[in-house]
């Protein structure tokens, strides 16, 4: 298609830039605001761009709300459940893909079934499970529902099926044991899917807004994005500015953390979806 | 499941990497799915059943004192709004679905023009699906503000009227465009990926023939993206019917219930203002959810499981599942 006409590739170009823009134009929109003072902000003639910019609004942003245990929160719950995504899964589906052993097809029904059942379907039972082991409000009861992944678990099966057999092969001649082969021969060659599956996997679990809100209500053991929705309840009226100012202070570390890893963040979310 | 089976059956006994000897591996083996497949069942299966048994019984949310009521609690969301709600979701996913498909099988298709830069705005698209709704649903919240949001003064500059989260229509437009423009990158990047699959040779050869770029996207690419396209529709479905985030934010399910979906409805009368001490209406609607996403799902399989035509085949799998 290098023989384009100019027309065309301008077209191209221009309907490009419309839908880069359509992305970002809500978020310059948010710097702007966060940076303008109240009366800029309520005035429907005011400038769209912060005339002089009110750096001061991040810092009262930040000491409106807690933010800091909010981070802090949300880091140990991501970081914790998304360890344990990618270990339970690897685990389970190097052994689904692997080993022989009694029950296995019931065994690898349920956990798929696990695909088919949305977690909002059954968000009442399992607040009322975790309400019976006194989990509610708790640590426990935020990161055990969410140490286990049905999609790791497949993912990583499929992965584990199409390795070559050979490797595994050579290392019990040489007298290796089953956990020796998986830890030293084939975990290591599932290193790039278990780094596309970190970043979707952490990302989700960073965002997960709806878990989180039914099974906590004190502040110090609130996440960012709920932590943000308490933060809009202190702020009074229209105090736009300020709003803008905490969903800023929410939205640059992920946007910096997807930007440097990129590549691997469009990798996992195409992952499990059509390959 | 059919169709999981037939597809585990085709991969499963392959001997790549199986070995024999199950005596002497249970010990491992166990130990590696036990997790996985102990928290499967505690938190998901064992809810199912929970949430479908208790949807046919009266009682409170503790779970005592329950009493067989056969189909009241379905009779009972209906007569509270439930039938609402439902068809509040239909609109809301149809709505989302096709806006999500318009510009993410549009954007894909100009991305994937050879022209230099594309390929670097790709990373542009990525950065909706990636950043917390909740803070991004805040944005859109302002842009409807009376007077000061974005939209308001575009059309008071263009002299035309307002809009308002206090009106049903406006309300159950701003919905939808926050999903979708949360969700749309998804489907750039899904469409993307299986542009990449067509035959380019087929392409440039009628490219030389003399097809326009029409002809070309009408007789060629689409009818091979086809299948892949029922696909990506079924994602942004089941994403769809589980939004939850952007109505939470935006509208709180009003104004008078005009975007409280079935998911909020549950969430409202689980443990929202609609709470009433006792989970009945929440179970049944949670089960008349779980139908419907299974419905879906089960076209998922369908399709995954019948190759496509002319196309290549494609593996998929029941993902995307999570996102609320």
């Amino acid at each position: 298609m290098t023989g384009m006409r100019l027309p065309a590739k301008a077209a191209v170009y221009a309907l490009v830039a419309i839908s880069v823009l359509l992305v970002v134009f809500p978020l310059l929109w948010m710097v702007a605001a966060a940076l303008k003072t109240q009366a800029q902000i309520i005035d429907p003639n005011g400038s769209l761009l912060p005339v002089h910019p009110q750096w001061g609004n991040l810092s009262r942003a930040w000491n409106i709300a807690p933010f800091g245990t909010f981070f802090v929160n949300t880091a140990i719950f991501s970081i914790v459940t998304t360890t344990g995504q990618i270990a339970t899964g690897m685990l389970a589906g190097y052994a689904f893909a692997v080993f022989d052993f009694p029950a296995k097809r019931v065994a690898f029904y349920l956990v798929m079934s696990g695909l088919m059942i949305p977690f909002t379907v059954v968000i009442v039972p399992v607040v009322q499970l975790l309400a019976d082991f006194g989990w509610v409000n708790t640590w426990q009861g935020l990161l055990v529902p969410n140490i286990a992944s049905a999609l790791g678990c497949f993912l990583f099966r499929q992965f584990f099926l199409s390795a070559p057999a050979e490797l595994g092969e050579a290392a019990r001649i040489d007298g290796a044991g089953e956990w020796r082969i998986f830890w030293r021969v084939y975990r290591p060659l599932a290193q790039p899917m278990i780094a596309a599956f970190t970043v979707i996997a952490f990302l989700q679990n960073w965002n997960n807004f709806l878990f989180p809100l039914v099974v906590t209500s004190s502040e110090h053991l609130m996440m960012i994005s709920q932590g943000l929705t308490i933060f809009q309840g202190q702020i009074t009226g229209t105090a736009y500015n300020l709003l803008m100012a905490g969903s800023l202070i929410a939205v640059v570390p992920v946007l910096v953390v997807a930007m440097i890893a990129q590549r691997k963040v469009v990798e996992g979310l195409t992952l499990g979806a059509i390959r | 499941m059919p169709p999981i089976r037939s597809k585990a059956r085709r991969s499963m006994p392959r001997p790549s990497i199986a070995r024999r000897g199950r005596a002497r591996h249970w010990g491992t083996a166990s130990a590696f799915v036990l997790p996985v497949l102990g928290l499967t069942v505690l938190f998901s299966v064992v809810p199912l059943v929970m949430v479908i048994r208790r949807s046919l019984y009266a009682g409170n949310i503790f779970g005592t004192n329950l009493t067989f009521s056969g189909l009241a609690n379905y009779r009972e969301v209906f007569a509270t709004g439930g039938g609402h709600a439902l068809i509040v979701t239909a609109v809301y996913t149809a709505g989302f679905v096709a806006v999500v498909m318009g510009l993410g099988g549009g954007i894909a298709l100009l991305l994937d023009v050879k022209l230099p830069g594309l390929r670097q705005v790709r990373a542009f698209f990525v950065i909706p699906l990636v950043v917390p709704p909740v803070a991004t649903a805040f944005i859109w919240f302002t842009f409807f503000q009376p007077g000061t949001g974005l939209f308001n003064r575009a059309l008071a500059a263009a002299g035309l009227g307002q809009v308002s989260l206090s009106s049903a229509t406006d309300a159950m437009i701003a919905v939808i465009a926050f999903g979708a423009w949360q969700f749309f990158g998804e489907a750039v990047l899904l469409y993307l990926a299986a542009l990449k699959t067509l035959p380019r040779d087929v392409l440039d050869a009628a490219s030389v023939d003399g097809a326009s770029a029409w002809q070309r996207l009408r007789w060629i690419r689409w009818p091979l993206l086809r299948h892949q396209t029922a696909l990506i529709t079924i994602v942004a479905t089941l994403t769809g019917l589980q939004a939850f985030t952007q109505i939470y934010i935006l509208t709180n399910g009003g104004p008078q219930g005009a975007t409280q979906t079935a998911l909020y409805y549950v969430y409202d009368q689980a443990f929202g203002l609609g709470a009433s001490g006792s989970t009945g209406l929440a179970d049944a609607m949670s089960v008349i959810l779980f139908a419907i996403s299974l419905i879906v799902t089960m076209t998922q399989l369908a399709l995954i499981s019948r190759p496509a035509r002319g196309a290549q085949a494609t593996r998929t799998v029941p993902a995307r599942m999570g996102r609320a």
